[in-house]
């Protein structure tokens, strides 16, 4: 059986994986088709049915505004994992840039760690609420807030990969045949980062939903009537004593997003690399 | 033998339908009270902020202060005597007055006082009328006016950023130095910021002896309760769970459906506050789509109003657009503006609005947004397509208050002005102020207003002022809100005002 | 070890500087400033400079970046534009508290994470691994600040148990303190009892396959014993390691539970200098906050250095 093959068998025997994705392929669906199943609009109000608790009307009741909370959970999904997503991507491109460079050129190393160094010694939540209060609260701009405190972690994660690599044989036959940096890094080095760096990506994606609805509970999140988790996490916190669906529904669905992303790493990280450390939070 | 019998007879009447001394005042016990912020500053004359009222209010006292119809009436001055021409106003002090720390009030404080004030206080424009303040006599003050202003007294009792009273060695400090050191009921114990202020009953207080009882700001200010601790607890759920666990004995601020769980609960008292404040919407009027008049009739016409104030402040709203509040002398009764699309459309057509996107800015306060939200909604529906834009507060005030670019439309809580009273409510449109482009007729009428005392003439020129709000939607009126108040049903006689007065109640 | 000491040492100097340098950059790119917050609505563009200028603040920004480095090398970090004390003293009434608050959720996590770990391990494959395990994850998943919304929710409203929120200081009261920070200290704890439980576990797993403990094994030695004296001892390298992650996330996680919970904290006071744009505030704590995550960090690695003879410093 070819290596693909048998990787691939590994990986959906293994149950967490399955469980994982099984979770994700649903939040991923139910998003991608809100549009259709959704039984209300999430942005228009309707007068005389606000503050309604759980009926057969509104599975999961609406909000101060007469909003269908079930209609905004499914559409929040889209956003929500939207973000999570760009994320994820951002994060990885940005880690790889300078943790290989910072990996494969000593000289880059020491100021571009010291510089990392210094990010992570905020905490994520205060930088990423710096961030959206300098650029002003926006999806993009909520997405590069917490792209940048997701960062540094990831860099260093493929920096210790590329370290590895560096010194080994082939990397040296490669440079005495002549092959130049660029190609060296891209063709030998990176695949071995590849692993880390995937299982790593999923908890940055998990991350960035839980962060993002912390960023809109503090109130620099994506601005109205956008109904992200968060938002509506956000917007019904006032209410918590008089209208806890309001609450609770977002932030099961978060519950099931994050735990269903968790899963998937850990099974990407039982089949790639059992050696890998398990918290990468 | 019969005056006796006349004299029992008499009592007995009294005690039979009450009209002897019904309430029976326990002095002793402490009250936490938990409010939404800390305030900025100790120092009542830095700051305009709600939450800093609250406090200084109950360690500073004022010459003139507003009574429970916003009047002005003589606090820590016994009464005035303006001269024939408007322009010499002689202020005869209360003796015996002392200052938490012993000292006795004097015309020196009051000079040193509003000298300050005049030189860097919050609001120092409100006393800009002021030509000189000098002490005639140790319990005399005098103060010359520039020019005529019929609301002197006014502005002199305005609560906002109170004209307090403090020793003159404290008002020689730096703004924001002073310590809090006052003539009020309450003193100063601690600040521990971020968690709470502490004042305690001052003994040596004196209830102003014009009065018998409580009167707004002024009145007999009787303190029975020995200390009051404001607590800062910004999270609503925080708030709301603590005055039901008996962890603070009265909530400043929370909403309806929350108050609403407790309304027949004997434990409690549920207190609405309205009208607090009056929601409105300004526009820029200095560039872009808010320099055309039909833009802004057309989202003025497209406002469902009892959409709007149902969903931010749900059971505390009222529909009024007068720019004071009823109950006051210059209150009228003006026709709600009803939600009417199709006018709004052929009024938007007229327009020179192409389209664009609009920025609303709001800051990132539950009401307000939700406010800012609904308002969307409702022009998407005539063809405006706005994007709110929500930050703190420091960022919106700056754009709002200071550029001409960045924002077309601004919603915010209108508050303290209304309830001063006519010249506050018109001079926050004065210069173009709040709307970023000077209106003659406004400045005009703004002018007339503080130099005309007949009364009669006064509420014209009020009435001239709104239709012209009105007419050319310089900003919309949504209408009053309110809040809700929670106390535990021990706290006796507790009657809500702009701050949440603790003189006159005790704990039963 | 005292020459590693003082390499980490220096080497943290750069650190700390370019934290200051990303603070000033975004303070000076944030518009706004505490004078909006000392007036309200009504305020006119006048009153907001006038208050600007009694603040200092219409200086020029690099002569106000200037000043700030030249008093922090006298050890001076300036004083609170709202908070009417030096931003040293603001930073030292706050530390305690959340000290309390984090150093409790610590230990809470740690004990019950160690235990679930080794009892997963123990029973690995078994119903009470996978069980154990689940819950973990699903600790993990959970959004903290929203547990604390529901938990304030059911355990101080519905079945009013605990306290919603404040503080009291141990030294006043040392049940009300233990009570009102039970439900903050638990919302902090839930997350990370994932992870140390996980790590745990997959460490406890490893060390028990090995050589020497079935060896202790086969001497007779009672299982318990075999289990902790030489299991568990061993497994506690890589979970020293977290541990310092561990801090750096419960200080992360302890600001928005101080939100939720109106705890007088660091994190409190962070974010509330952030969003009312208490500059000396926000530089000096996030200088604090940066110091404080370097020392945890040399810490751990001092502890696994002594915990773990093969690793050499430096």
């Amino acid at each position: 059986m070819t290596q693909r093959a048998s990787f691939l068998r590994r990986l959906l025997s293994n149950r967490s994986f399955t469980i994982g994705a099984s979770l994700v392929g649903l939040v991923l669906l139910l998003a991608l088709l809100a549009g259709v199943i959704a039984p209300f609009d999430p942005l228009k109000g309707n007068f005389r049915a606000r503050m309604m608790a759980p009926s057969l009307q509104h599975w999961m009741g609406t909000d101060q505004f007469g909003r269908d909370i079930l209609s905004r959970v499914l559409h929040g999904a889209r956003i929500s994992l939207q973000i999570g997503f760009m994320v994820a991507i951002i994060t990885a491109l940005a880690g790889v840039l300078i943790g290989a460079s910072s990996g494969y050129f000593r000289r880059l190393d020491g100021p571009l760690m010291r510089l990392m160094d210094a990010f992570m010694a905020f905490p994520s939540i205060i930088l990423a609420i710096a961030v959206s209060s300098v650029l002003g609260a926006s999806v993009i701009n909520v997405i590069f807030a917490l792209a940048i405190a997701a960062t540094p972690h990831t860099a260093r994660i493929v920096r210790a990969s590329v370290m590895v690599v560096r010194e080994m044989e082939f990397v040296e036959a490669a440079r005495a045949l002549g092959a130049g940096h660029a190609r060296i890094l891209f063709r030998h080095i990176m695949a071995n980062a590849m692993a880390p760096l995937m299982v790593r990506i999923t908890y940055v994606f998990a991350v960035a939903i839980l962060n993002e609805a912390v960023l809109s509970f503090i109130g620099v999140g994506p601005p109205p009537p956008a109904p992200t988790f968060g938002a509506i996490i956000a917007n019904g916190r006032d209410f918590i004593v008089a209208a806890p669906w309001i609450t609770v529904a977002p932030g099961l669905a978060i519950l099931v997003s994050v735990l269903g992303l968790n899963l998937l790493g850990d099974g990407l990280r039982d089949v790639l690399d059992p050696r890998m450390s398990v918290n990468t939070r | 033998m019969k005056k006796t019998y006349l004299t029992l007879a008499m009592s007995a009447l009294l005690v039979l339908t009450g009209a002897g001394p019904a309430h029976a005042q326990k002095k002793g016990g402490d009250v936490v009270i938990g409010m939404t912020a800390a305030p900025p500053s100790l120092d009542p004359h830095a700051t305009s902020a709600q939450v800093a009222r609250n406090v200084n209010l109950h360690i500073f006292e004022t010459l003139y202060a507003r009574d429970e119809g916003a009047r002005p009436v003589p606090d820590l001055a016994e009464g005035v005597t303006i001269s024939a021409d408007g322009l010499t106003y002689l202020f005869k002090l209360r003796t015996g007055v002392k200052f938490h720390n012993g000292k006795d009030m004097t015309s020196a404080d009051v000079v040193a006082s509003l000298e300050r004030y005049r030189k860097s206080g919050a609001s120092a424009s409100l006393i800009g009328a002021i030509d000189s303040v000098s002490a005639s006599g140790p319990n005399q003050v005098t103060i010359k006016l520039k020019t005529v202003q019929s609301t002197f007294l006014g502005n002199l009792s305005s609560p906002r950023a109170p004209i307090a009273i403090m020793p003159s060695e404290e008002a020689a400090k730096d703004m924001g130095k002073a310590s809090s050191i006052g003539t009020g009921p309450y003193k100063f114990v601690e600040y521990k910021p971020d968690s709470h202020i502490k004042i305690t009953r001052f003994d040596g207080y004196k209830p102003n002896p014009a009065y018998k009882e409580r009167d707004g700001f002024a009145g007999a200010k009787i303190a029975y309760i020995d200390n009051v601790t404001f607590r800062f607890m910004p999270e609503t759920s925080a708030r709301d769970a603590a005055v039901e666990t008996g962890q603070i004995q009265l909530n400043e601020t929370t909403d309806g459906p929350t108050a609403k769980r407790l309304k027949g609960n004997p434990n409690f008292q549920v207190i609405p506050v309205l009208p607090f404040a009056a929601m409105i919407l300004k526009f820029n009027m200095a560039q872009g789509a808010g320099t055309d008049l039909n833009f802004r009739r057309a989202v003025a016409q497209a406002l469902d109003l009892e959409e709007i104030m149902a969903v931010a402040y749900p059971d505390i709203y009222r529909i009024d657009t007068s720019w004071v509040y009823g109950g006051s002398a210059y209150h009228s009764a003006r026709k709600t503006p009803k939600q009417d699309l199709a006018t709004a459309k052929a009024t938007l057509a007229k327009s020179g609005y192409k389209g664009e996107k609009l920025t609303f800015i709001v800051h990132n306060d539950r009401p307000t947004v939700d406010t800012a939200t609904v308002i969307q909604q409702q022009v998407s529906q005539i063809g405006v397509n706005m994007e709110v834009k929500v930050a703190d507060w420091p960022t919106t005030s700056n754009l709002g208050l200071k550029s001409d670019t960045g924002w077309n439309l601004w919603t915010h809580g209108f508050g303290i002005e209304p309830y001063e009273g006519p010249a506050s409510a018109m001079s926050h449109w004065v210069k173009g102020q709040g709307q970023r482009k000077a209106d003659p007729v406004i400045d005009g009428l703004f002018e007339k207003f503080n130099s005309e005392m007949n009364v009669d003439v006064q509420k014209k020129l009020f009435v001239d002022f709104e239709n012209q709000m009105n007419d050319q939607a310089i900003a919309v009126n949504m209408g009053n809100y309110g809040l809700f108040q929670v106390a535990t049903s021990k706290l006796k006689n507790f009657k809500a005002y702009r701050i949440p007065r603790m003189w006159g109640v005790w704990l039963d | 070890m005292g020459r590693f000491i003082i390499r980490r040492l220096l080497a943290s100097i750069p650190v700390l500087f370019f934290v200051s340098l990303i603070t000033f950059g975004l303070l000076w790119l944030v518009p706004g400033d505490p004078a909006s917050i000392f007036l309200d609505a009504s305020a006119t563009a006048e009153a907001l400079d006038r208050v600007r200028h009694e603040l200092g603040l219409d200086r020029p920004f690099l002569v106000r970046m200037g000043e700030w480095y030249v008093r922090l090398l006298q050890g001076d970090l300036g004083t609170s534009l709202l908070l009417n004390r030096s931003v040293t003293e603001a930073i030292l009434e706050r530390l305690p508290i959340t000290l309390s608050l984090t150093a409790m959720a610590f230990v809470v996590s740690v004990l019950l994470g160690v235990t679930a770990g080794v009892m997963a391990a123990v029973r690995h494959g078994r119903a009470a691994d996978q069980s154990l395990m689940s819950l973990a994850l699903l600790g993990l998943s959970i959004p903290e600040f929203w547990l604390g919304l529901v938990l304030v929710w059911l355990v101080a409203v519905l079945v009013p148990i605990f306290p919603a929120g404040d503080y009291v200081a141990f030294a006043k009261d040392p049940l009300q303190w233990a009570r009102h920070l039970a439900l903050p200290t638990f919302t902090l704890a839930c997350i990370q009892m994932g992870f140390v439980a996980r790590m745990t576990r997959s460490s406890m797993l490893e060390v028990l396959s090995q050589d020497f403990v079935r060896t202790a094994r086969a001497k007779g030695l009672p299982e318990p014993y075999v289990v902790l004296r030489h299991g568990l001892v061993n497994a506690m390298v890589p979970i020293v390691t977290v541990m310092g992650i561990m801090v750096g996330a419960l200080l992360g996680g302890a600001v928005v539970t101080e939100q939720v919970f109106s705890i007088p904290g660091l994190g409190r006071l962070i974010i509330g200098a952030v969003l009312s744009r208490d500059f000396p505030v926000i530089q000096g704590g996030l200088l604090f906050l940066a110091l404080i995550y370097l020392s945890v960090n040399l810490a751990v690695d001092l502890l696994y250095a002594a915990i773990d003879p093969r690793v050499r410093l430096g």
